[in-house]
């Protein structure tokens, strides 16, 4: 019987909508994943949380189905066996130490108590901390904190891991070790759904993204493929430098750039129809120009950006 | 296999042992970190060592001699106790009249319009006349009432007026006389004398015969504390028990009996007032089962008990069933699962930490189970070691011949273990209200913690009242009557005794006999049939908590 259940696709939903009376959280979204580190993309509000909520079955979607290895996670709790889930919530047992919290729950998995810790202690060291798990998460950092909500989804080794932000208001150093973590677990061959609002920590960890705004699907597939659409589309790239306006005079002679600007005293803002050949001709320009260039930025590569030029595209077309 | 083709270890029903200690012991912990926990329990404590002070300083000090038909008071002064004074026929109100104290018989009287006038005789004479003694008692000393007009013959007697007595002048004062010539004297008062008087005209006199005074040496107060205690001779098929120890029934040997006193109870004295013919006894009555239902007494039979023994006793187990019921059961009972039940799966999603626990594989219904099991662990924990720590240091201070009354320990244990049921009921009402209305839970609960002790006092004031059973605790105070009646059957006769013989112990106020016998009058019933309901009551509270929470969204 294990062997059905394991061919069923770890998550699965089929026209599945959730009304909050009048406001809609998601809306007629359809999607089967199974395997691979996702990405799940939207801005707040988008309906990441209530789509994560309702897999978790902490909501009741209103209309649609949903399944998890094939079961309904509303009516059974059985599929929590084999998943893992990082809720975007901060709360925690401060009294408690990490491999406290984490074996006490880790024994709701079945576990005695011994294999409980010797579990949790194996995952504390995967999210590394294993040199701080006899003190209080009272006392952790934000993203030890967050890294202890890992590993207690991790502790029952599941085959599904669902993350809610877990990246949200990390110091960068916490955010690289958990994208290490995430890449990881996406390695290992598990299902792993993470969502943010941040396009470029998405693209850190991995390639497969679903895209949400305003509780729709808004896009499913491989971030490449979408941004490669988005590169045909104008953009802007700023760059910080002593002297902007000789920079320009280099810039404007080149092939993929239509425009510059100064925005600012020592900014200089080119545009562009083709991102990456514009990337492409930037180092050596620069080189050229001889100038100490303080900082590159792509103001419009970002999920608002991608978002706009998806939605004005569905409109298009 | 289950319906999804699962077998049972992929399902959520296994490994439930695991599981459940896992919540368990997260509650107990979770309520170990709170200080709401440590206050509630702490004051539980408190109230607890302030009843052990209660008990050492009033109930204690109940155990000495009271005495109880009050016969010891002496209310006139004058020496001599009530009950030495009701023996000699007095009245403790009048310090003049007192064991000993001369007594007059009346005899004879001449009115003012008395066709004859003359008198003779040897008598004690009130009145206004002339005599013509034989013999005077100089030393007479008078007699209570009229005697504050004794005449004082050894004075020096004056001359009376010129003139005839009665007609040309009068005695001035009550109490007076004068030598009226030829041996004869005029008076107007009491003296006791033997001869002839000549009573004048619209004047009278009154004689009777005196029997002197004499010393009685007053009896000590105690004599008359703890005199007549209960005599039981422990043979129920014999209802006629009793004796009358100290002889105030019988009167046998008095100087005089009275012809009518009030009796201990304060009513009037009948020597067979229970009307079973024998006088002077006490009579049991007993229903089917053996136990004593009533104890009528003659007047003053057995009326005034050895304290230390009955009182003692009696004071004794009515502070451990008042604690029991009060302290136990509608107190503590009440406010724990008041302060620890309401917030189990309340406060978990309020503080957004429920997420944690339901992301397992489990069941909510389970979960809900799980953490009132970790609450009731808790609290059973604590009641079970406060009511052996009260148990213990009680069987210390309660009287007794050995040092330590195992015989209490039962009634503890059992006042435990309703208390532990109650906390049960209450933990799932409240719990399920809190789930119910998260905001408003807690009003729901003061309503039913002011319902519950209004129906708990009812219930302890009479356990038969029907809308008492419209309550939880009345089902643990039964609990707490049944378990009295098995480990102290005879705590029905001591209640029984109390109310017969008006000795104030309390007893009749805190225990009943157990209702819900269902007609078999047997305890054992009545603690199945409250056990069964506090069950149903939870279970079903718990069945309603569990549909509400399974069909929850949770934020």
């Amino acid at each position: 019987m294990k062997e059905i259940s394991s061919k069923l696709p770890a998550v699965m939903l089929d026209h599945v909508s959730k009304w909050y009376g009048e406001v809609i959280g998601i809306n007629d979204i359809s999607l089967a994943i199974n395997g691979g580190v996702t990405g799940i993309l939207g801005p707040n509000g988008a309906g990441k949380s209530t789509l994560f909520k309702i897999l978790m079955g902490r909501l009741k979607p209103s209309k649609g189905t949903v399944r998890l290895f094939g079961i309904d996670p509303w009516k059974s709790t059985t599929p929590y066996r084999r998943i893992g889930y990082v809720s975007e919530s901060e709360r925690m047992y401060d009294w408690m130490t990490s491999l406290d919290f984490i074996s006490t729950l880790a024994r709701l998995h079945g576990m005695s108590r011994d294999e409980a810790l010797e579990r949790s202690k194996h995952v504390l060291n995967f999210v590394g901390l294993e040199d701080v798990y006899h003190k209080e998460i009272g006392k952790y950092s934000k993203g030890m904190r967050q890294r202890v909500k890992i590993a207690h989804a991790l502790v029952h080794n599941p085959d599904l891991i669902i993350l809610d932000e877990p990246l949200h208001g990390c110091d960068p150093i916490a955010r690289t070790s958990i994208m290490n973590v995430i890449r990881e677990l996406g390695s290992q061959g598990k299902t792993v759904l993470v969502s943010s609002h941040i396009l470029e920590e998405i693209e850190r960890i991995t390639e497969q993204i679903v895209i949400l705004h305003n509780g729709k699907l808004l896009a499913i597939g491989n971030l490449h493929a979408i941004r490669d659409l988005l590169d045909q589309h104008p953009h802007r790239i700023l760059i910080n430098c002593e002297n902007p306006r000789d920079l320009a005079g280099l810039f404007i002679s080149s092939e993929p750039i239509y425009g510059v600007r100064f925005p600012d005293k020592g900014q200089l803002e080119i545009h562009t129809n083709n991102l990456s050949a514009a990337h492409d001709v930037l180092p050596s320009i620069i080189i050229k120009s001889e100038q100490k260039i303080t900082s590159i930025e792509n103001p419009d590569d970002n999920l608002d950006s991608l978002i706009g030029y998806l939605i004005g595209g569905v409109n298009n077309g | 296999m289950d319906d999804k083709g699962l077998s049972l270890k992929d399902s959520v029903w296994s490994q439930i042992d695991r599981k459940a200690g896992a919540i368990i012991e997260l509650t107990i912990r979770q309520l170990r970190h709170r200080l709401s926990t440590w206050v509630v329990l702490g004051v539980g404590f408190l109230i607890m060592i302030l009843l052990l002070a209660f008990y050492i300083d009033s109930v204690r000090d109940g155990f000495e001699s009271i005495d109880n038909d009050g016969d010891s008071v002496d209310e006139d002064e004058d020496g001599y106790p009530l009950g030495q004074e009701i023996k000699y026929g007095h009245s403790d109100l009048d310090s003049s009249q007192y064991p000993g104290v001369g007594k007059y018989v009346p005899v004879g009287e001449i009115d003012y319009n008395d066709n004859f006038r003359n008198i003779s005789g040897n008598y004690t004479w009130f009145g206004q006349g002339i005599l013509d003694p034989v013999w005077i008692n100089v030393n007479y000393s008078g007699i209570s009432g009229p005697g504050y007009g004794k005449i004082n013959w050894q004075d020096e007697m004056k001359s009376c007026p010129d003139g005839e007595a009665f007609v040309d002048w009068n005695l001035n004062d009550y109490g007076s006389t004068c030598d009226y010539g030829d041996g004869k004297y005029v008076f107007w008062g009491e003296f006791q004398a033997e001869g002839t008087i000549e009573v004048p005209i619209d004047r009278a006199l009154f004689w009777g015969l005196y029997a002197g005074s004499f010393y009685v040496e007053p009896d000590p107060i105690s004599l008359y504390i703890d005199e007549d205690d209960i005599n039981w001779d422990d043979n129920l098929l014999q209802s006629s028990q009793g004796f009358d120890d100290d002889g105030d029934c019988t009167m046998e040997n008095w100087s005089e009996v009275p012809e009518w006193i009030y009796d201990d109870e304060g009513e009037y004295f009948d020597n067979d007032k229970n009307g079973n013919g024998i006088i002077c006894d006490v009579q049991w009555i007993l229903d089917e089962d053996g136990n004593v239902i009533a104890i009528n007494k003659d007047s003053n039979v057995d009326e005034d008990p050895v304290d230390g023994k009955f009182m003692g006793e009696s004071s004794h187990r009515t502070f451990i069933i008042g604690v029991g019921k009060m302290a136990f059961v509608i107190l503590l009972g009440l406010f724990l699962p008041l302060f620890l039940s309401l917030g189990l799966i309340r406060d978990e999603t309020e503080n957004g930490t429920l997420h944690y626990l339901l992301s397992k594989p489990i069941h909510r219904g389970e979960f809900i189970i799980y953490r009132l099991l970790g609450y009731l662990t808790v609290t059973g924990i604590y009641i079970i070691s406060l009511s052996l720590f009260m148990g213990i240091i009680g069987s210390f201070l309660g009287p007794g011949e050995s040092i330590i009354r195992l015989s209490d320990l039962p009634i503890w244990l059992g006042i435990g273990f309703a208390t532990i049921l109650v906390l049960c009921a209450y933990g799932a009402l409240f719990n399920t209200l809190a789930l119910i209305t998260p905001k408003y839970g807690i009003y729901f609960c003061i309503f039913i913690g002011v319902w519950e002790f209004v129906m708990g006092i009812l219930t302890i004031a009479n356990p038969n009242w029907t809308i008492s059973a419209i309550s939880i605790n009345h089902w643990a105070l039964q609990i707490i009557d049944s378990i009295v009646l098995i480990a102290w059957p005879d705590t029905l006769q001591l209640q029984q005794m109390s109310l017969a013989f008006n000795l104030e112990t309390g007893l009749d106020l805190f225990w009943k006999p157990p209702a819900h016998t269902l007609g078999t009058s047997n305890p054992l019933v009545s603690i199945f049939v409250s056990i069964v309901m506090l069950f149903l009551f939870t279970i079903s509270m718990l069945g309603i908590g569990q549909s509400i929470f399974k069909n929850r969204e949770i934020m």
